[in-house]
């Protein structure tokens, strides 16, 4: 090679080795579209009313305190660093939309199940030791849904508080008042005391500490990092932060309360009642769901049927479940499986495709995480305020949630095999969930999240039902459900997602 | 002539396709206006493998074999210069568990040889120095993400590499090569990936470079060459497998391998040439323990 050409061909290497990864959810400055100032009259879910929680008056902005707390933030301003900037400059991007991404994280690191023991057996996360092998949580579909959603509705529950408060007292942000503070993230019209930054700060830190709590050191660097940036931005003062974060800490403990009581701790189950569940299938004459993994792992989370939903009686749970699968015996059984067989054998690239998109299997963020992941962009380009975005991504949840409580009802009562195990021959193109197969998840997920989605983004309806039906077909492709899993989940997932949008229909915010 | 089927024979080193490296790495040359063409089979297999540094076996798998049937051809423009071409089609299989194993043509990979001189070395051999640059890009549109049972990494790269050779006027000889490959990002048919501690919200996975050599030694007598290798891959970056995680596209790829060859040249037609290889993992980290076994025939025209 000559010199000449050397330079050449470098520049060719780098350019046919790109490496820039682009991100699809980069998020600009928020600058609200409405300030949504009726929020704090907005219907709650589960706090009594806004003035469940007192936020004492702040001192005025007269006051000798509060001049001083404005001299603190021009002296932070004068001597920012560069991690300081870029703190800011992330956080402008909302607190919401920043948590959501974060909680994302969260769940694609701990969706792992536990790795078998030498003697075959598989041993059980431990909230008590959520640092050992295996790590705590085991942050498989159900639990990421329950976990989305009860970070959601205990920020929208703050958040509509703290809007309460705002009103009340109707301080404005330091940026406002003294013309010597500069605005480095946008800094509206909307009141500052309390900070809407440190009551999500305060309420997300507390509900994940509790449901990702190996994670413990990393939420609270963020938490704390989020309030500075408020605080450095010109956007709050120290009373400001303060009042947020000790408003968030209280909505959180509300939450927490419930969620200790809500079922969870009783979802795994034992190995008495994992054998009842295949009994009471042979009872009914029917072939019951057998562990494909090797060694044999038990099902995932037999009892979270029996969680408390969001916007769902017990009684309404049970109501609106499916109606029975074909029997394993049944013809009709017999044409799905040839079904699965046929459709993986001639599987198209672009099947595949489809089949790995909404794969969202272990090590991801699940099928609820890929819904935030859609709605996310569309919350970004509304440009909602924090409240309402809260808003949107709890409805969302909540479906979520409650179509995971029905869905596992319905997989456990039935007990219904996976196709590769009625037909051995059968191979899957991806990852085989460790639980019965009526109906499908995924099928049950997409349907309630579409739904809820169609109801807040009308123009997008469309959009939102070709991927409901993406990603509830892509089970098919991938050799692990039958059709009657998808056409039934489908349908089961979008009565579900109809009570979060009855809700909505009524809750004050349109 | 004899050199010059070692010449092709020699040309790729055992294709590890568990990590899919192609190797190009010998310290001969092609005559000018002569013409190499060959097939190569491959069989690796493993039933254990690094999920990180943690070495084990995982009955959802079982023992993981690819096979690939490798089109070979080399034509050497001048004495100095010579162009080659190499593309599998590769199968993989696991032996236990649900998953569907895949199969189609993976990379095309193109390279020219340089000798930059060839000069007496002490009075008992010859000393020669080669450049190669080598371009691989995927041949279909295989995906990169059913790992361990994708067909391949599905990255675009380009590799430079430098070897010197050493051989003995009694038939001993000794050759060492090193490489640089640089990898350009995949695309995956998701939205977002987990990976090397944190969430990607994007469909494209920056791969990490790789650095890899390899040190052989043999014995070439008549038209009998025998040569054993050490070769090290380390790829500079990426994740490790999590805990109980599928194996993921952009991980840190590391081995050593241990290799042997046998390669003969027949008495008539003295063109063809016979390829025996074999290699032994001895140490990796997110990838299988693979031993592989290659079988070729190639055949030199002089045109």
């Amino acid at each position: 090679m000559r010199p000449a050409l050397l330079p050449l061909v470098l520049v060719l290497v780098s350019a046919a080795c790109d490496n820039t990864i682009t991100s699809t959810e980069a998020l600009l400055p928020l600058e609200a579209a409405s300030l949504d100032s009726t929020a704090g009259s907005w219907r709650m879910i589960v706090l009594s009313g806004p003035a469940q929680f007192t936020v004492a008056a702040p001192a005025a902005e007269t006051s000798a305190a509060y001049a001083a707390e404005l001299a603190a933030i021009k002296s932070a301003q004068s001597k920012l660093t560069t991690a300081q900037r870029s703190s800011i400059a992330y956080w402008a991007g909302g607190g919401v939309l920043r948590w959501n991404q974060l909680v994302r994280d969260l769940v694609a690191r701990f969706n792992l199940p536990p790795a078998p023991r030498a003697d075959g057996t598989y041993p059980v996360p431990d909230p008590e030791n959520p640092f050992a092998d295996p790590q705590f949580p085991f942050a498989n579909p159900p639990y990421s849904a329950r976990a989305y959603s009860y970070v959601a509705v205990a920020q929208y529950e703050a958040l509509k508080t703290a809007w309460y408060w705002k009103y009340q007292y109707n301080r404005r942000s330091p940026a406002r008042i003294d013309s010597g503070i500069r605005a480095l993230m946008p800094v509206g019209d909307l009141p500052a005391y309390p900070s809407e930054d440190a009551v999500i700060s305060g309420v997300t830190v507390e509900m994940l500490k509790v449901l990702f709590p190996a994670a413990v050191e990393e939420i609270t660097e963020r938490a704390a990092e989020q309030r500075n940036a408020a605080l450095w931005s010109g956007k709050a003062a120290a009373s400001d932060v303060a009042a947020g974060l000790a408003l968030g800490k209280a909505v959180a403990a509300t939450l927490i309360a419930r969620a200790g009581a809500d079922g969870m701790k009783n979802a795994v189950g034992n190995a008495a009642q994992w054998q009842a569940l295949a009994d009471s299938a042979v009872a009914r004459g029917e072939i019951p769901w057998i562990s494909q993994e090797s060694p044999p792992r038990p099902p995932m989370l037999p009892n979270f049927g029996q969680l408390q939903a969001w916007l769902m009686t017990p009684a309404d749970v049970v109501t609106e479940r499916p109606p029975a699968p074909p029997s394993t015996s049944s013809d009709q059984m017999k044409q799905e499986v040839a079904e699965v067989r046929r459709t993986v054998e001639q599987l198209t690239r672009e099947q595949l495709a489809v089949a790995y998109k909404w794969n969202d299997g272990g090590g991801t963020y699940t099928p609820p995480g890929h819904w935030n992941d859609i709605a996310a962009e569309y919350i970004r380009d509304a440009r909602m305020s924090e409240v309402r975005a809260a808003r949107a991504f709890a409805l969302l949840n909540m479906a979520m949630h409650d179509a995971a409580v029905g869905c596992w009802g319905v997989k456990y009562l039935y007990f219904n095999p996976r196709p590769i195990q009625l037909d051995p021959s059968i191979k899957t193109v991806i990852g085989l969930p460790n639980f019965p197969s009526y109906p499908s998840g995924h099928s049950t997920f997409s349907a309630a999240a579409a739904t809820v989605l169609s109801y807040l983004f009308p123009q997008a309806a469309a959009d939102f039902d070709v991927m409901k039906e993406e990603a509830s077909i892509s089970r098919l492709y991938g050799g692990i459900h039958y059709r009657s899993d998808i056409e039934r989940g489908k349908e089961h997932g979008g009565r579900v997602g109809g009570y979060a949008v009855r809700f909505a229909q009524q809750d004050g915010a349109n | 002539m004899k050199a010059s089927v070692f010449g092709v024979l020699l040309l790729i080193v055992p294709l590890a396709t568990s990590v899919q490296a192609q190797t190009i790495d010998d310290g001969l040359l092609l005559p000018r206006r002569a013409l190499g063409v060959g097939v190569l089979y491959g069989h690796d297999s493993w039933s254990q493998y690094w999920e990180g540094d943690l070495k084990r076996a995982n009955g959802n798998i079982g023992t993981v074999t690819t096979q690939s049937v490798t089109w070979v051809a080399g034509y050497g423009v001048t004495d100095r210069l010579s162009v080659i071409a190499l593309l599998p089609y590769v199968w993989t299989h696991a032996s236990q568990g649900p998953l569907h194993g895949m199969d189609g043509l993976q990379d095309i990979t193109l390279a020219a040889k340089y000798q930059l001189f060839t000069t007496p070395f002490t009075d008992r051999g010859t000393l020669r120095a080669m450049v190669v640059g080598a371009a691989g890009i995927p041949a279909s549109n295989y995906t990169p993400d059913f790992q361990p049972l994708s067909i391949g990494l599905a990255s675009r790269q380009f590799s430079g590499r430098f070897t010197l050779n050493f051989q003995a006027h009694r038939g001993w000889f000794l050759n060492g090569s090193a490489a640089y490959t640089w990898r350009a990002k995949v695309t995956l048919d998701r939205p977002a990936y987990y990976t090397d501690g944190q969430l990607f919200l994007s469909n494209e996975v920056a791969m990490p470079n790789v650095f890899d050599y390899t040190v052989t030694a043999g014995y070439q007598s008549g038209r009998l060459c025998i040569p054993i290798s050490l070769s090290q891959q380390r790829t500079l970056g990426g994740g490790d497998i999590r805990r109980q995680d599928m194996p993921f596209v952009s991980n840190r790829m590391d081995w050593v391998k241990l290799g042997g060859l046998v390669m003969y040249s027949l008495p008539a037609p003295r063109e063809l040439g016979i390829r025996l290889g074999t290699s032994w993992t001895a140490s990796g980290r997110n990838v299988g323990q693979a031993t592989t076994l290659t079988g070729g025939l190639f055949y030199l025209f002089h045109l």
